[in-house]
């Protein structure tokens, strides 16, 4: 029960930095890792050089098996600028792991459903491994921001990334069943709980739900975060953030931006935003209209514009765009956490940052005390 | 009952936080204003929705939350506390259907249980934030500690009854101390916002003739004070139809007893309640006698209030037996015709009528194939359409599906019945579509293609979805096992885009002949022409969202429309191929462009003088005249036919039905000449002029021109503005050049007014397609007119062919279209020959103008003025163009959005 209380805390460091200037998150893991030209032997290893299934795109594994080139990218992020860098955990739980190791039951006409799901969770292989990663990439993370920190003589801080899952809670793959669910709140909550323990012990310090495009898996991502907080004593910040669609909604389940605000309110959360999805552009009427209503630090990270498959960097904008997208976010006082998503390298962070120095974090609505 | 409620708030408490919910949509309490929650949803509060629950008809039961929310329920409470019911199975089975029913799915919930487990049950389906009704400290505290916590991390707001561990509180004493104890254990033990505790404090049963029931309806009024007074932003709600229960059976009594006791609730500070919104009397409009007898039972003015009101409400009873009163008001948009009212059902998502409707179309239509290929796939594609804008959302693209899936479903016994003719008649015949979905090897993201899936499973397809990271030989395999009509790849990472290029190659080594399809987020239709399209000879089309997969499918596996189709996207894709093989141009800065104007080489001989300045009106155009000025050819395109007047009346394909309109136009322009139900209008004028700049002066006029430059760097090719077809300034040359308006609307009103108060949209579209060609055909004319002004014209031999085809000197472009795309210099046109005044036409505040079927533009005479499209300009010509129309920049970004080369933010 502790843990509901609403205690004295003592202030977190980053809400210190919060207070005083617009802080940087770092940009996109995958795009940047597609620059090492690793193949499908690399991300193997020997850990996982007899799976049956590709893994190249199973990026949170190269925590892993590749390690130096994975806190060869968190040390490129922390040096272009980034406050705040994520954890190589987006699809680190036992259910998004599983498509990667075991066989989809549609390829034998079969179906996945809340019982192949519940198989999933009891899967001891699949459970350690979302350990493995999420604990292993939080590691990695806490010493490269410490040690960046220690060099610059500015503090760092490991956001534990917790993605929103290759299935949804609020969506009917059944054309007969609008009804039907593929998986249960309760099996989602538990591929959760195992992933927050696990950042948790790999030393973040804080959890970011992130790029949610659905609400109902948010939700679960937040009943598990205040059931291991509750259960363990122990508790961290929490950021939220969303990616929503052309009319500012949450991408599967529809839900707009106030509504989302009134959905995860409840969890007094350390930031809001929206991140992937859109561009900047796009983004900025619904940006704006959190940065009206949220009573808490707004963040924004997102993509390099909307995807482009013939561009470089799978993304249209650049690091000058970006940093003037961003810088505009600034100027207009929508802002406290900035950053990229999809398509953003270090370079563009370093850009972002850059613009972003030295302009005026948006000013914080406290909600009227009781 | 709302005035009189906002007035009490407003001296009450200013600074109380409203309630602040969500479905899909955000929901926020106004303060004074009285939150309706819908009880048809509670089994308790419906026999109907009991029954259809027991009876497993969860189906109908949605439509039971669909009209509460029609209704004007903000939030619609759900109970399934019922012996026979498994509480949690339904509990969560009726809200995962809610949850993909995007009209309801925008209101927040009340989840409405006595047990823990099926709040619960019910908290794991909300996406948004709904409300707990209900808890209490019936079990004590430590149970009511944890079960608010659990609240609480949900995200819910919390109904609390007013009960302890000795029960329901009766007395306003009662209700007071157990609400605070209640209020302080959550506000300062639990943390639970205050905005967010909705006390209940028990409405109670008045006249059931026992003399301690008599002060219930006054103590709950009471209490709602003294909570709204003593505890900061708590709300309050109550099951109003208690309040009543003595006169089951008499609506006339009850109804007037739930709004009065309402009303004085409310005025108390009472914010919600469990109401009927369909069944609540007006409290004005009460019968004045029985608003008395009922306010004395109400506020317990007397001993005999009871008997009074039994009395009067048997005697009512009586009277009103009979009386039926219609809950449901009809339906506008069912009176509209059937294509409308099945696209109103798709986009809407209503599948109430959707059978009776496909059904009328198909008696209209003949053929169910004519039926889904016609108005159910246009209203399919408005769905589209609406969903490309932002206007819709992924889930109502589903439902929309679903109601399609109806359509479908009711039309297939027709299809088998025809399958089945043919077959006797020994014709070949075409089985349902069959497509093989799969996201690609490597990647492991399918909730879109899922959507897609459903979509088309909807349609009648036969999907085989092979699921997530599926190997190409995999997928080609099954497509050869299965005889697919069709393959779709799936991927939302960019490593995905080689794979389907592989597969695609694949496809053409192993001679396949399917169409493949390519979908997800980080294709696009440009990829998919350059990277994949090239390496596989057989269609392969880019589907923008689920949305969009009908439409294609459909296409490529129909007879007639499959080779128009497929023209149609080869064209479209080579352009893309073209277009981006060729390096990207280079854009001038507005200083490089004037050095690039046209060259023009100025001689007095080229300049032609008018024979008049200033301007002269067309009081009344002959009909007749203009009648041989038509050009034709875009009279077909109103009516979706392609090709050029007059080879199109001998078109195989649409040559029946293009004649067939065309007769009709005839007959109607006969009737419009003939009777003059159509009147053209127009003036025109010339004003001396010379080009300052990229602005033409008419210095007697004392207006000015203002004109943009193309900044488009081509290869030997000019950088033009309209500018540049009157002689500069420099020169010292006299120049001139004219402008015109012209209608041929006015009538067009009351004819298109008169056909559709008819029901005959046929001829009302067709009286507008042929005003429309009569101003163009005044255009037409009155240019030759003003060529002849200037002189050149006179010469001129040309049929009216070849003037439609615009072979002769000068030209007459209008603000809006390529050349000058700045609407807002009509304004300017307006004043010089005080259009408003002169014809009575006028500009909309858009500078569009009324009435339709009116043509303005601009005369230049000068024998090397062409037209030419401005395309894209930079931002330095933005701002000086800004500056010289004394605007912000911001204002010309508006105005000239499209032709922007650079992102405006904001």
């Amino acid at each position: 029960m502790a843990g509901v209380l609403d205690v004295v805390k003592v202030q977190h460091p980053l809400e210190k930095v919060l207070e005083e200037r617009i802080a940087i998150i770092d940009g996109a893991m995958g795009t940047t890792i597609r620059t090492y030209g690793m193949t499908e032997a690399d991300i193997r290893g020997e850990r996982f050089k007899d799976s049956t299934k590709d893994m190249l795109n199973n990026g949170d594994i190269f925590s892993l098996t590749q390690p130096a080139m994975i806190c060869d990218i968190h040390r490129r992020f922390l040096e272009a600028g980034a406050d705040i860098i994520e954890t190589n955990t987006f699809g680190a739980t036992s259910i998004t792991q599983s498509e990667f190791f075991v066989d989809d039951p549609r390829e034998h006409g079969g179906r996945k459903d809340p019982e192949f799901y519940q198989k999933i969770i009891d899967d001891k292989f699949l459970s350690g491994l979302a350990w493995d990663i999420n604990e292993t990439s939080a590691r990695q993370c806490r010493e490269w921001a410490d040690r960046v920190g220690n060099d610059t003589g500015r503090q760092r801080f490991v956001a534990g990334a917790i993605g929103p899952l290759t299935v949804s809670l609020s969506n009917s793959p059944d054309a007969d069943d609008a009804g039907f669910r593929v998986v249960t709140f309760d099996q989602v909550k538990h591929a959760y709980k195992e992933q927050v323990r696990a950042l948790m012990a790999g030393g973040s310090d804080l959890l970011l739900v992130e790029t949610i495009f659905d609400s109902l898996n948010a939700k679960a991502a937040l009943v598990a975060i205040r059931e291991v907080f509750d259960e363990d004593g122990t508790e961290l910040p929490v950021s939220i953030s969303a990616a929503v669609g052309r009319g500012g909604e949450t991408l599967i389940s529809a839900q707009t931006t106030e509504a989302f605000w009134n959905a995860v309110k409840h969890v007094k959360p350390l930031s809001v935003g929206l991140n992937c999805s859109l561009g900047p552009d796009l983004m900025y009427p619904f940006l704006s209209e959190l940065a009206e209503k949220a009573e808490t630090y707004v963040s924004a990270y997102p993509n390099a514009g909307l995807p482009n498959p013939l561009a470089v960097t799978g993304f249209d904008l650049g690091p000058e765009d970006m940093a003037r997208f961003l810088g505009n976010f600034a100027q207009d006082g929508l802002i406290n956490i900035a950053g990229g998503c999809c398509g953003n390298t270090p370079e563009h962070i370093a850009a972002i940052a850059k613009a972003l120095e030295g302009k005026a974090p948006r000013v914080l609505r406290r909600a009227v005390a009781a | 009952m709302r005035d009189r409620a906002a007035h009490e708030w407003a001296t009450q408490a200013v600074d109380v936080k409203p309630l602040r919910l969500s479905g899909s949509q955000p929901f926020t309490q106004q303060l004074g204003v009285y939150m309706m929650i819908g009880e048809r949803t509670n089994v308790a509060g419906s026999p109907k929705f009991a029954r259809l629950v027991k009876e497993g008809k969860y189906e109908e039961a949605v439509s039971v939350a669909r009209q509460q929310v029609e209704n004007g329920a903000n939030v619609i409470d759900i109970c399934m506390d019922e012996g026979m019911i498994d509480g949690v199975a339904a509990m969560t089975r009726y809200l995962q259907l809610l949850g993909s029913e995007p009209e309801v799915a925008k209101v927040p919930f009340m989840v409405d249980s006595s047990k823990w487990e099926v709040i619960e049950a019910g908290l794991k389906c909300l996406q948004g934030k709904g409300i707990v009704n209900s808890i209490s400290l019936k079990e004590g505290e430590e149970k009511f500690r944890e079960n608010a916590a659990k609240v609480l991390k949900y995200g819910a707001a919390v109904v609390v009854m007013a009960f302890d561990e000795n029960g329901q509180a009766a007395t306003f004493e009662e209700k007071i101390r157990i609400c605070e104890r209640a209020y302080r254990i959550l506000v300062d033990e639990v943390g639970f916002p205050p905005e967010d505790i909705i006390f209940d404090p028990n409405i109670l049963t008045v006249a059931t003739g026992m003399e301690e029931h008599n002060n219930y309806a006054l103590d709950f009024i009471n209490a709602t004070r003294w909570i709204k007074q003593n505890l900061p932003h708590a709300k309050v709600s109550g099951g109003v139809s208690n309040i009543s229960f003595s006169f089951r059976g008499n609506n006339k009594v009850r109804e007037a007893m739930h709004s009065a006791f309402l009303y004085h609730a409310i005025a108390a500070g009472m914010d919600m309640g469990i109401v009927n919104a369909g069944m609540l009397e007006v409290y004005e409009e009460i019968d004045p006698e029985l608003k008395v007898l009922v306010e004395d039972v109400l506020l317990n003015r007397r001993p005999d209030a009871t008997e009074r009101l039994v009395e009067f409400g048997e005697a009512l009873k009586v009277a009103s037996a009979g009386d039926v009163v219609a809950e449901k008001k009809a339906e506008e948009w069912r009176s509209g015709t059937v294509e409308e009212r099945l696209s109103h059902s798709l986009v809407r998502g209503i599948d109430a009528y959707i059978e009776i409707d496909a059904e009328e179309a198909y008696q209209k239509l003949g053929r169910p194939l004519l039926v889904i290929e016609g108005p159910l796939m246009a209203g399919m594609s408005v769905v589209g359409d609406l969903f490309g804008a932002g206007k819709m959302f992924l889930p109502q693209v589903v439902k929309s599906a679903r109601v399609m899936k109806k359509a479908v479903a009711h039309l297939t016994p027709y299809m088998e019945a025809e399958k089945a003719a043919q077959e006797a008649a020994g014709e070949i015949v075409k089985a349902q579509g069959k497509i093989v979905l799969a996201t690609v090897k490597g990647d492991v993201h399918d909730i879109g293609k899922n959507i897609v899936g459903v979509v088309l499973a909807c349609n009648n397809y036969d999907v085989i979805d092979l699921g997530v990271m599926v190997s190409c030989e995999k997928i080609l395999q099954r497509a050869k096992d299965e005889k697919a009509d069709m393959i779709g790849l799936s991927g939302l990472i960019t490593p995905s885009l080689d794979e389907m290029v592989h597969v695609a190659k694949e496809m053409e080594r192993q001679g396949f002949k399917l169409p493949l399809l390519i979908g997800g987020a980080t294709t696009s239709r440009a990829h998919t022409a350059i990277k994949i399209a090239p390496h596989y000879s057989q269609p392969v089309v880019h589907v923008l969202d689920a949305s969009r997969a009908v439409p294609v499918t459909t296409s490529l596996l129909s007879d007639d429309g499959r080779e128009e189709f497929e023209a149609k996207y080869r064209v479209e894709y080579e352009t893309l191929r073209i277009n981006y093989s060729q390096p990207k141009q280079p854009m001038a800065t507005l200083e490089e462009a004037r050095e690039r104007r046209t060259p023009i080489v100025w001689k007095a001989e080229d300049l032609a003088v008018p024979e008049f300045f200033g301007s002269r009106v067309i009081e009344e155009m002959p009909l007749k005249t203009l009648r041989e000025y038509i050009d034709w050819s875009p009279f077909f395109h109103t009516w979706g036919l392609k090709g050029l007047y007059p080879r199109i009346l001998e078109n195989e394909s649409n040559g029946v039905e293009a004649t067939k309109i065309f007769n009709d136009g005839q007959k109607l322009l006969d009737r419009i000449v003939r009777e003059k139900l159509l009147t053209a209008k127009g003036v025109f004028g010339f004003f001396r002029a010379e080009a300052v700049g990229d602005d033409v002066k008419l210095p007697e006029a004392g207006e000015t021109l203002y004109f943009l430059r193309q900044q488009t760097k081509r290869e030997g090719k000019p950088c033009r503005s309209l500018a540049d077809f009157v002689a500069p300034v420099e020169t010292g040359l006299a120049d001139s050049m004219g402008a015109f308006a012209v209608t041929a609307g006015i009538g067009l009103k009351e004819m298109t007014e008169k056909y559709r108060a008819e029901n005959d949209d046929y001829n009302a579209i067709m009286a507008e397609a042929l005003a429309d060609r009569l101003a163009e055909a005044f255009a037409e004319y009155l240019h030759k007119q003003a060529r002849d002004v200037w002189g050149y014209g006179r010469a001129e031999t040309f049929t009216p062919a070849e003037l439609i085809e615009e072979k002769y000197r000068g030209i007459r472009p209008a603000p809006g279209y390529p050349a000058c795309p700045d609407h807002t210099e009509k304004g300017t046109i307006w004043r010089l020959l005080d259009v408003e005044a002169t014809t009575g036409m006028v500009l909309t505040e858009s500078f569009a103008m009324w009435p339709g079927s009116s043509v303005s533009g601009l005369y230049f005479a000068h024998p090397e003025s062409r037209y030419f499209s401005l395309g894209k300009i930079e931002r330095d010509q933005v701002e000086e163009y800004a500056e010289r129309k004394g605007w912000s920049v911001l204002e010309v970004e508006r105005w000239l959005g499209p032709n922007l080369n650079y992102d405006v933010v904001g």
